[in-house]
């Protein structure tokens, strides 16, 4: 059985409109207008025990509110959400017992007492064992680096150590499920690094289920056999990351400048237009149709060219050809 | 059994928590002591200056008047659930959603840290009620059954003032601008639940509505009971409305909040 189901999963925000100014400050207060936003719209999905699946889009794109549907937080305006086989909102204590949550912006320490007392207090609410806390939090504490954080108050860490520290409340517990919203968000690499080892340690003894949100592509090709990307709250790709690497890897992007602005362009078969601005052209081509040499002299032909590079493609490039539209059915 | 010592253990733990946050700001420890003093010198003398040249006012004394002003201002805290703007303020922020992250049930997870927060400023209510003393030579009962009987009537007074202001702050879910709504019940709940002014000396109509109101049952009847303004006697008939209102409140509020939590936006990041 999966540890995550959700079946046309859809959540409709109403949003209060305000006009400009004290006149719609008036019409608000006597008269309020909502507009009703689709931040989730029948997204169906499941994941299996001890997955590491990134969901990923662009801001707004309805990824967070995923997340909250299936901690329980939000209740979804329709269709099915199960994980480890309850409904999140309706059992909600039961479902929080077994998951564990990071969402990037918000904390679940307490900010004004020392990391140790708000990680004391998180296993007596998750009712652990309290010699298997000991042994976990002697290992946690390794791991993270977090021996000279302990007695330190939440507020006084840098935003580094508040992650690492947060990491280790979140899985302290030893959850099922732990879902990581924008974990990454903000940290340098060492951190991220210690970080996304710790994950994979994780997943890796404890089979872990992660399901991972992220604007960091690195965390999703270090953590992520599988990518669920969300795009004005649609899913529009549901596999493995190996597949879409492989679809649009095959395409390879030339960056020219030219001496002059430019009007128009005759490309060989295979290559296209990614964008054109003024001097600027970025072209795509697919590798087994034609060479970058053949599409370089072909510009190169009609115009002064000044500069140009090759960029191999990257997981940043493929996810912003998709984001622009290039799995939409006409674009294929 | 096991089961029951775990649920006490993590809500002991928020419980416990509670203590901790409090010192962590000291010096509103500090500032809070000398508004308390200062208030309750502003009262006697207002007070006093009421009963100049009467010996009673609706059949009470002013040393009784007194001493049933000194013990409302040591238990007043029982009457602060602060709720309307606290339950507000995690909504308003989105910070509600780290709470329902917990495997608590949210009701009584702030249930406990009020009754602990209530505990607490009981005991920092101690300088105040020795100061008290020093100055103004109250009384207390010297029978332990009145105080037994005053602890229970007290628990389940601000048990059910609890129930009431979570329904209040449940609003807190359908507008976020519920500050105006905490301020009137503050200012409400100050004057009818007997901190400033015994029930007792209220004309018939405004005592019956201040009866009414969850207000008084956290302050003014177990206090008039210590104070010596009800009898031992008159406690178990009292009791029996309070835990009828407790009853009732309570499902409310189970069945508001059920409904309410339901409404939850916290959008973005």
């Amino acid at each position: 059985m999966s540890v995550i189901q959700t079946e046309n999963l859809t959540k409709i925000f109403r949003v209060p409109q305000k006009d400009a100014g004290v006149r719609g400050a008036v019409k608000a207060l006597f008269q309020p207008r909502y507009k009703d936003v689709t931040a989730v719209d029948g997204v169906t999905f499941s994941v299996e025990k001890g997955e590491v699946v990134g969901y990923i889009g662009l801001n707004g794109a309805g990824k967070s509110t995923t997340i909250k549907m299936l901690t329980g937080i939000l209740v979804p305006s329709s269709g099915q959400v199960r994980v480890l086989g309850r409904d999140p909102h309706r059992e909600r204590v039961a479902n929080a017992r077994q998951i564990g949550v990071v969402f990037g912006q918000r904390t679940q320490l307490w900010w004004d007492l020392a990391l140790i007392e708000s990680l004391n207090t998180i296993a007596k609410i998750y009712e652990m064992d309290p010699q298997r806390y000991d042994q976990l939090l002697e290992q946690f504490v390794d791991l993270l680096d977090l021996k000279d954080l302990l007695k330190v108050p939440v507020r006084n860490m840098s935003l580094g150590q508040k992650m690492r520290a947060e990491l280790a409340a979140t899985l302290i517990h030893e959850p099922e499920v732990v879902y990581l919203d924008e974990p990454t968000i903000g940290l340098d690499l060492i951190v991220k690094e210690r970080m996304r080892a710790f994950i994979k340690q994780q997943n890796r003894e404890t089979g872990t289920t992660v399901v991972l949100t992220t604007h960091d592509l690195g965390d999703i090709e270090e953590l992520c056999q599988r990518v669920i990307i969300i795009d004005e709250g649609k899913l529009i790709y549901d596999g493995p990351l190996s597949a879409i690497k492989e679809r649009f890897g095959k395409y390879r992007q030339i960056t020219f400048e030219m001496a002059r602005d430019l009007d128009g362009v005759d490309l060989p078969a295979g290559a296209e237009i990614v964008t054109q601005d003024g001097r600027s052209l970025v072209l795509r081509f697919d590798r087994t149709q034609t060479t970058a040499s053949r599409v370089a002299a072909a510009v190169m032909e009609q115009f002064n060219v000044v500069d140009f590079s090759l960029a191999e493609p990257d997981l940043s490039m493929i996810v912003k050809q998709i984001y622009q539209g290039a799995l939409h059915p006409e674009a294929v | 059994m096991a089961v029951l010592r775990r649920t006490a253990r993590a809500y002991g733990a928020m419980m416990a928590m509670v203590p901790k946050l409090f010192m962590a700001y000291q010096i509103w420890v500090w500032m809070q002591f000398i508004v308390q003093i200062i208030s309750l010198v502003i009262l006697v003398s207002f007070w006093s200056a009421v009963y100049a040249g009467e010996s009673s006012l609706s059949g009470l004394t002013l040393a009784q008047t007194l001493n049933y002003i000194i013990l409302a201002q040591i238990f007043a805290p029982s009457t602060d659930t602060n709720m309307v703007f606290e339950l507000g303020y995690m909504v308003r922020s989105g910070q509600i959603g780290m709470r329902l992250i917990q495997p608590l049930d949210l009701q009584l997870a702030l249930y406990v840290q009020k009754v602990s927060e209530i505990a607490l400023a009981f005991v920092f209510n101690l300088p105040l009620a020795l100061i008290g003393w020093l100055l103004f030579r109250y009384h207390v009962p010297a029978d332990p059954l009145v105080w037994l009987a005053f602890l229970v009537s007290l628990l389940i007074g601000n048990a059910l003032l609890f129930c009431f202001d979570w329904i209040l702050a449940c609003a807190s879910f359908y507008s976020t601008e519920v500050w105006g709504m905490g301020m009137l019940r503050y200012g409400v709940a100050l004057f009818f639940s007997g901190a400033l002014v015994p029930l007792a000396m209220m004309p018939g109509w405004l005592r019956t509505i201040s009866t009414i109101l969850p207000f008084s049952q956290a302050l003014y009847t177990p206090v008039s009971l210590l104070s010596g303004i009800t009898p031992l006697s008159g406690m178990p008939r009292i009791w029996l409305a309070q835990l009828a209102a407790l009853v009732a409140l309570g499902a409310l509020s189970r069945f508001t909040f059920s409904r309410a939590v339901r409404q939850v936006t916290v959008q973005g990041g």
